[in-house]
């Protein structure tokens, strides 16, 4: 087989491309991560220290960013007089909730879908992502109403079955994907070595699970950034990070301080969650097309 | 351990047909083999009997029992499937293992088994290996070993030695035989591969088209086709034809093909009375009943060019022209003959095959 690597030649221009590369690099990093680092510096300062500022051209006194007393006074506020731990409870019954449910379901018709050869198959499919298709703000209002004669507004379950409405297709779509990637015989000799279709279909599983677990991860960091559907169908009973962290900017007083601590609060799982799952993310988003 | 009844079976793809009332009795134990080119309907038929296809019409036994309806699970079948269909994420001994475990066996029986069959497939030091880190004969292997774990009442094979390397895929002919009479398990075989069929098989069904041409020993079928298709797909290399006219001169038939006369013995001939022969018909022979000799005097049948030879090792294939057709004959090598030499073909008379050239059907 021939090589496919794209033979290069040093040139003048090259290398200076290559400096620019990690020039780019460099400022696309400090743009990330700055506002981050702030927000997490700025967690620990009382109010007094967050607004200190050194004088205008004087970038030496950069230094009087760090220059504080660490406090946790925020942190302490949020979780003794805030209840946010009520509120990372309710992100986290919601946005998991809707992953499984999405997920269970998800899996089932994906599979059916893959499996099945139905008239109609092609626009059955269409409708089901076009579903998504459609923006948020739109389907709020008539959303709203069956949610309110249902007394599902302010709840969890109301809550999950709002993320669920959206997740679902996604994950139809994304496992319906793997599922194709499967060959029937797996399953044909699965039911000859005396499976039924609930067996067999376990059975592949594991070979969809990088499917399943990328979905996942996307499910939960829609509901658990969602901030739409947490303030309007959540309102009250079913409190969410986002909509408990807007809540700090008041008329009289803008929190500061406890805002930055809930930031933090509310990025840090979703950070360590896409760390952890990073390899499922790329194989599960390009739909099993890159080898490991 | 069952005999198979295929009672006037068809099925139907949509509006394709891909299996035409098909009958076919597998006896107690017996390995058949059913062959055909590819869109025969020799899968469909074998995935009918394993019960990953509905019948569309007609009806399927195992012994006394219509297992028509019956799903895969209880038919009591073992398949091995062209691609071998491995579980990816199992190892080879979970692979094997997993017939027995849908069977609720305890693990103790279970190794038992699957230790025996790995003994037998000498796949023994592949136990703890997946599918990936397998040769295509080991993967072939191991699917036969999930297979016979079991014990089924029949095996189902498709096309399982079709993706192996030629040297392998000989080898496996003769082991999945010598498979078959050790477990006593009655079998069908599918494959496109004429020589597997003949090799293996107690009986071969050939199929073409949806439509059972001929069912018979490897014997029947070689020696005599049924028609023209039956004919011209077994053997390697294919039969001869050859389009002739019936001259009847008194009691003897002789057919003749452009100047050349070829008289036919008493019993062919009166065969071709009796049925009623139309005067155009084909010649049938096989490459190993004819003779060729070099030179222009040879007093033989035909006259011919050689067209090329193609030496096997120990034999010779000699491709020779008679003007409006080719023939190729078999015989021992010999450094005979360069390409345009003249020589003569001699037939023999008692191998040939006549054959309706409207209806393909043979006389004999």
């Amino acid at each position: 087989m021939a090589s496919r690597e794209i033979v290069r030649y040093k040139s003048p221009a090259r290398s200076a491309f290559s400096v620019l590369v990690i020039v780019f690099l460099i400022v696309f990093f400090v743009w990330t991560v700055l506002p981050l680092a702030i927000m997490l510096i700025s967690s620990f300062k009382d109010l007094l220290d967050a607004f200190k500022l050194p004088a205008e051209g004087d970038w030496g006194g950069v230094g009087v960013m760090f220059d504080f007393t660490p406090t946790s006074a925020h942190y302490v506020e949020l979780f003794t007089e805030k209840h946010f731990g009520l509120y990372i409870r309710n992100s986290l019954i919601a946005a998991l909730g809707s992953a499984v449910v999405s997920v269970f379901l998800g899996t089932m018709a994906a599979y059916a879908l893959s499996r099945a050869e139905f008239r109609g198959k092609k626009h059955l499919l269409f409708w089901i992502i076009s579903t998504r298709m459609a923006p948020v703000v739109a389907v709020m209002v008539p959303l709203y109403v069956i949610f309110r004669s249902s007394g599902l507004v302010g709840t969890l379950p109301g809550l999950i079955l709002a993320y669920t409405t959206f997740n679902l297709p996604f994950a139809i779509w994304i496992l319906k994907g793997f599922f194709d990637n499967v060959p029937y015989a797996i399953e044909e000799a699965a039911l000859v070595d005396g499976a039924n279709r609930w067996q067999s279909l376990r059975m592949i599983m594991p070979l969809v699970a990088p499917g399943v677990g990328a979905f996942i991860v996307l499910c939960v960091l829609f509901s658990w950034n969602d901030f739409l559907f947490a303030s309007i169908i959540g309102s009250g009973g079913a409190k969410t990070l986002p909509v408990a962290t807007a809540e700090l900017v008041q008329p009289v007083k803008i929190q500061w301080g406890s805002i930055m601590a809930a930031g933090v609060v509310t990025t840090a799982p979703m950070m360590f969650l896409g760390l952890l799952i990073r390899r499922y993310l790329v194989t599960g988003l390009t739909m099993g097309a890159v080898r490991e | 351990m069952t005999s198979i009844s295929i009672k006037d079976v068809w099925k139907y793809y949509g509006k394709t047909m891909a299996v035409k009332e098909l009958n076919i009795e597998v006896r107690d134990n017996e390995f058949l083999c059913l062959l055909g080119p590819s869109g025969c309907g020799k899968s469909s038929t074998l995935r009918m009997l394993a019960g990953l296809e509905f019948i569309s019409s007609g009806e399927i036994f195992f012994g006394d029992l219509k297992v028509n309806d019956i799903p895969p699970r209880d038919r009591d079948i073992a398949m091995v499937f062209e691609n071998y269909a491995l579980y990816p994420h199992k190892t080879v001994f979970e692979n094997m293992a997993n017939p027995l475990k849908m069977q609720k066996l305890n693990k103790t029986d279970i190794k038992e088994r699957v230790v025996w069959a790995a003994q037998m497939l000498e796949i023994e030091e592949l136990l703890q290996r997946k599918p990936v880190e397998l040769s295509g004969g080991q993967k072939q292997r191991t699917a036969i070993g999930r297979a016979i774990v079991r014990e089924p009442k029949v095996f189902l094979f498709d096309e399982p030695i079709a993706h192996l390397d030629a040297q392998l895929r000989s080898h496996m002919r003769g082991e999945l035989k010598h498979l078959q009479r050790r477990l006593e398990t009655t079998t069908v075989y599918v494959t496109h591969d004429q020589l597997e069929g003949l090799t293996m098989a107690d009986r071969i069904a050939v199929m073409h088209e949806g439509v059972l041409q001929q069912l018979g020993t490897p014997g029947e079928i070689y020696n005599h086709p049924i028609n023209e298709f039956v004919a011209g797909f077994v053997g390697e290399p294919p039969m001869n034809f050859l389009d002739c006219r019936i001259e009847r001169a008194g009691d003897s038939v002789s057919l003749v093909y452009d100047n050349m006369n070829l008289s036919l013995s008493g019993e062919q001939s009166k065969i071709l009375e009796v049925q009623n022969a139309a005067s155009e018909v084909r010649l049938g022979i096989r490459p190993d009943n004819l003779t060729i000799e070099m030179g222009e005097n040879h007093g033989m049948e035909f006259s011919a060019k050689i067209f090329v030879t193609e030496p096997l090792g120990g034999d010779m294939l000699i491709e020779a022209d008679l003007g409006r057709d080719r023939m190729t004959i078999k015989r021992k090598i010999t450094d005979l003959g360069a390409p345009g030499d003249a020589c003569g073909i001699a037939i023999d008379i008692d191998s040939l095959h006549v054959f309706d050239r409207e209806t393909g059907e043979a006389f004999f």
